[in-house]
């Protein structure tokens, strides 16, 4: 069964008088469980296209369908109610709270669902936190963690909510290639034993190898 | 409960300590202000209303000057005054001061002075609280305050260490006094210095002190009369005026006639008695309605005899005739002696004799008739359309009631001009009596509202400018945790919440800070004998009385107008576009 599906997505960005087109006519299909990654230049459109597919952006045209819902006509509580149930977000940048520890920082999201017991919070988060391999850090901030350590959050944060999808915009950008292969490796291993579907962007080659997939994107329209 | 967003946003604070310090301060330094000028001007307000004004005027005064002479405070019916008061609002009165005291010389050890005799009533009628309030309002330096019982020494007094000093006298020196009486005859008395105090504000300097019964007794008031009246109310900002103005209504005067039995040549009969307005004005109008006979003419020290009373009698102009009347207060019976100068045919009344008002007052305020006609005289009456009504004598002309001091002054001053012979009775409150002190309430008022406004324009200013700064910084993180799931309307409160710790922290502390600066305040001995501000001092210290429902409301109005002033900016921070946020670069 297809997660997403979209077809002849467009985007434009107003631009002072003139329109950028940044997504051209994207058709897409992505499977439950994929390993999917999308390269492209810079400026093709990957972080726009990743954007509309998290709903953390709209569409211009076309249609956007996610778990066989069709997203582009949801209000702003709808949309944020799927980007928490439905979707974990890998930045590059890592964009953890940084006044709030390790720990909190992976529990967050489960509070926004504000369906959880203290105790089953603390579980879940714990879990994961395993799982990337930060036990020993669960009381830092942010600020205290390296580059790859944060990557590692915010991939626990990512998946505590078991999405359907996690979205990754170049998350190994900021990391040294030791540890950006690490990031990727533990990617896929979440992806082989959560069997969460994962997509994520890069314009590194390096990158390419991890993907079970590879949709290639320039000047916004899909390339094969 | 959203306990996550408080946490957040109380953690977030401490991210930019600096910034938030001084807008803390700031708040915390203008609330303290607030709390401060509010806890003064309470204090003031508790001075001025509870400690000056009662003891110098009361809340509500009814004032007496008897035949318009301001020295000649004199009530001659107590009891009709108090239950006109009690009629009017006896709920809001705390409690009814009758105010008895005189000017008088005083005559020390070689040296004289002016003084102010006052009387305090220790009588058994006085409850113990008050008893126990006024005593502690006498900070006696050498004897007791109750030494004033003491019926062993002629009137025991106690007077400032000032006066004291002046007149060069001691305890159980003798201080004479020269003055005049109710009646306005010069009198002497001796007063036996038994206390000496310190005085706690100016207007107890010239005050010489002395029991109730003592100071009646020289004064030569009667049982039944009385000086001024004050009544001292349980919440005299809501209840004066009002009060004022029903007292005023009840005190509406009736017509002043003496009825009693006219002899006069070994004959006798019922007669009414009634006085005439002795102006020129009055005089001229009196004359057409009378119609005099004969040769007789109204005059301002007349007394005119109805015609056929005069006939049946056999009195003539220059009689001399004695009217016996029973008296109000006691079992007995006046004579009043007057001298016919003429007799009027008008058809108002054959039982009535119409006499000058300073003659007929004399006698009428001297010894008030009993009001009943019974056995004496058919009741004489008179439309109050009747164009006699408005020139014979009422019981006592009723001053208009007035809204302020100025306004008090020019009423005195065009009753000055009218040489009334009635007692004029005038129903005031303190913002008559005293509305210049009053004033100062008004101006702490408007400091304390400045005090709001400034603490407003801080809070307008800080809040908002502090909010802007955030949400710059924070643009990316406002976008992240848009983007993991947050709703619009959380991201909203966080911001909501930190500007509402801010200040509720900050407000805390500037309460915090106002006690310890009045507690500091308070501890500051003030030497200002001679300025009237000293007058708000309690002794020699600032009085602040700060009031916890009023500190409230002031924390609750702040916290509801950094909240609204945070409204905005926080909205616009929920509204940003968790994509364009996300790709915002400082
Ligand atoms: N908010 C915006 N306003 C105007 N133009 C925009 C905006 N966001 C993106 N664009 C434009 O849309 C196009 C696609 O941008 P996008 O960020 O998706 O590229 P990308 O493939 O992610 O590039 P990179 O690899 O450099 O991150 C670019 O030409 C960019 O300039
Ligand atoms: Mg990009």
């Amino acid at each position: 069964m297809n997660i997403i599906e979209i077809k002849g997505l467009k985007k434009d960005y107003p631009l002072g008088a003139t329109v950028v087109n940044a997504l051209r006519g994207i058709d897409l299909a992505v499977e439950e469980g994929e390993l999917m990654s999308i390269v492209g230049p810079s400026g093709s459109g990957k972080t726009t296209l990743l954007n509309v597919i998290g709903c953390i952006d709209h569409a211009t045209e076309g249609s956007v369908q996610i778990g066989g819902r069709e997203i582009t006509a949801l209000n702003d509580r709808e949309i944020t109610g799927i980007r928490l149930h439905k979707i974990g977000f890998i930045f590059q940048t890592f964009n953890l709270i940084p006044v709030l520890d390790v720990r909190e920082n992976v529990e967050f999201p489960l509070l926004l669902m504000k369906k959880y017991s203290g105790a089953e919070l603390h579980k879940r988060a714990d879990k994961l936190i395993e799982e990337v391999g930060l036990k020993e850090f669960t009381k830092h901030r942010p600020a205290e963690l390296s580059g790859g350590q944060r990557q590692r959050v915010a991939i626990a944060r990512a998946l505590v909510t078991n999405p359907d999808i996690v979205l990754a915009d170049e998350p190994t950008a900021n990391l040294d290639s030791v540890t950006g292969a690490s990031i990727l490796e533990l990617m896929k291993e979440m992806n082989r034993v959560e069997k969460t579907t994962f997509i994520f962007s890069t314009h590194d080659a390096n990158v390419l190898q991890y993907a079970k997939r590879i949709v290639k994107i320039k000047d916004g329209l899909t390339v094969q | 409960m959203n306990n996550y967003l408080i946490s957040i946003s109380i953690r977030n604070l401490a991210r930019q300590k600096r910034r938030n310090f001084f807008l803390g301060l700031a708040i915390a330094i203008g609330m303290m202000i607030l709390v401060i000028s509010n806890a003064f001007t309470n204090g003031i307000s508790d001075v001025m209303f509870n400690r000056i004004m009662r003891w110098v005027t009361g809340h509500v005064t009814i004032s007496f000057n008897e035949k318009g002479n301001i020295r000649r405070e004199v009530c001659r019916d107590r009891e009709r005054m108090i239950s006109a008061i009690m009629e009017s609002d006896g709920e809001t009165v705390s409690e009814i001061d009758e105010s008895i005291g005189t000017f008088a010389k005083a005559i020390g050890n070689g040296s004289a002075d002016n003084i102010i005799l006052v009387a305090v009533d220790l009588s058994k009628s006085v409850d113990a609280k008050k008893l126990k309030e006024t005593e502690e309002s006498f900070k006696m330096v050498e004897g007791s305050f109750y030494d004033l019982k003491r019926t062993d020494i002629e009137n025991a007094a106690i007077l400032s260490e000032e006066k004291a000093r002046y007149l060069n006298v001691r305890k159980n020196d003798v201080i004479r006094l020269r003055f005049r009486n109710i009646y306005g005859q010069d009198q002497a008395a001796r007063l036996t210095v038994t206390g000496i105090m310190k005085n706690s504000n100016i207007f107890m300097q010239p005050v010489v002190f002395s029991e109730m019964s003592n100071v009646r007794h020289v004064m030569g008031f009667r049982p039944w009369e009385t000086g001024n009246i004050n009544v001292v109310l349980k919440n005299p900002k809501k209840d004066a005026v009002a009060l004022a103005d029903r007292i005023h209504e009840k005190l509406t005067p009736g017509r002043a006639i003496i009825y009693g039995t006219l002899a006069y040549a070994g004959n006798s009969t019922p007669v009414a008695v009634t006085g005439y307005r002795s102006d020129n004005e009055s005089l001229a109008k009196l004359a057409g309605i009378l119609e005099p006979s004969g040769n007789s003419e109204i005059k301002k020290d007349g007394a005119f005899i109805s015609a056929k009373l005069a006939k049946r009698m056999g009195i003539n102009s220059g009689s001399r005739v004695l009217v016996n009347y029973p008296n109000k207060f006691e079992e007995k019976s006046s004579v009043f002696p007057i001298k016919i100068t003429g007799t009027f045919n008008g058809d108002i009344n054959d039982n009535l004799i119409i006499v000058n008002e300073a003659d007929f007052y004399n006698a009428y305020y001297d010894n008030l008739p009993r009001v009943s006609p019974e056995n004496t005289a058919p009741a004489f009456s008179l439309a109050e359309t009747h164009p006699l009504s408005a020139l014979l004598a009422t019981e006592w002309i009723l001053l208009k009631r007035t809204a302020n001091t100025d306004e008090l002054k020019k009423k005195y001053q065009d009753m000055g001009k009218q040489k009334w012979k009635a007692t004029l009775v005038d129903v005031r409150t303190m913002y008559e009596s005293a509305s210049d002190i009053l004033k100062l309430e008004g101006v702490l008022n408007i400091i304390t509202f400045s005090a709001v406004l400034v603490l407003f324009f801080i809070i307008l200013i800080g809040v908002i400018n502090t909010l802007r700064m955030t949400i710059k910084e924070r643009t990316r993180e406002i976008g992240t945790i848009r983007a993991i799931g947050m709703q619009k309307s959380d991201v909203r409160a966080i911001f909501i919440l930190e500007s509402f710790f801010l200040t509720l922290i900050s407000c805390l502390a500037g309460i915090a800070l106002a006690f310890i600066t009045m507690r500091l305040l308070s501890l500051v001995h003030f030497e200002m004998q001679d300025n009237p501000m000293g007058m708000l001092l309690i002794q020699n210290h600032l009085h602040f009385m700060p009031s916890s429902g009023g500190i409230v409301f002031n924390l609750l109005l702040i916290l509801l107008m950094a909240v609204a002033t945070a409204y905005f900016p926080a909205r616009r921070a929920a509204g940003l576009s968790p994509a364009n946020a996300l790709r915002h670069y400082e």
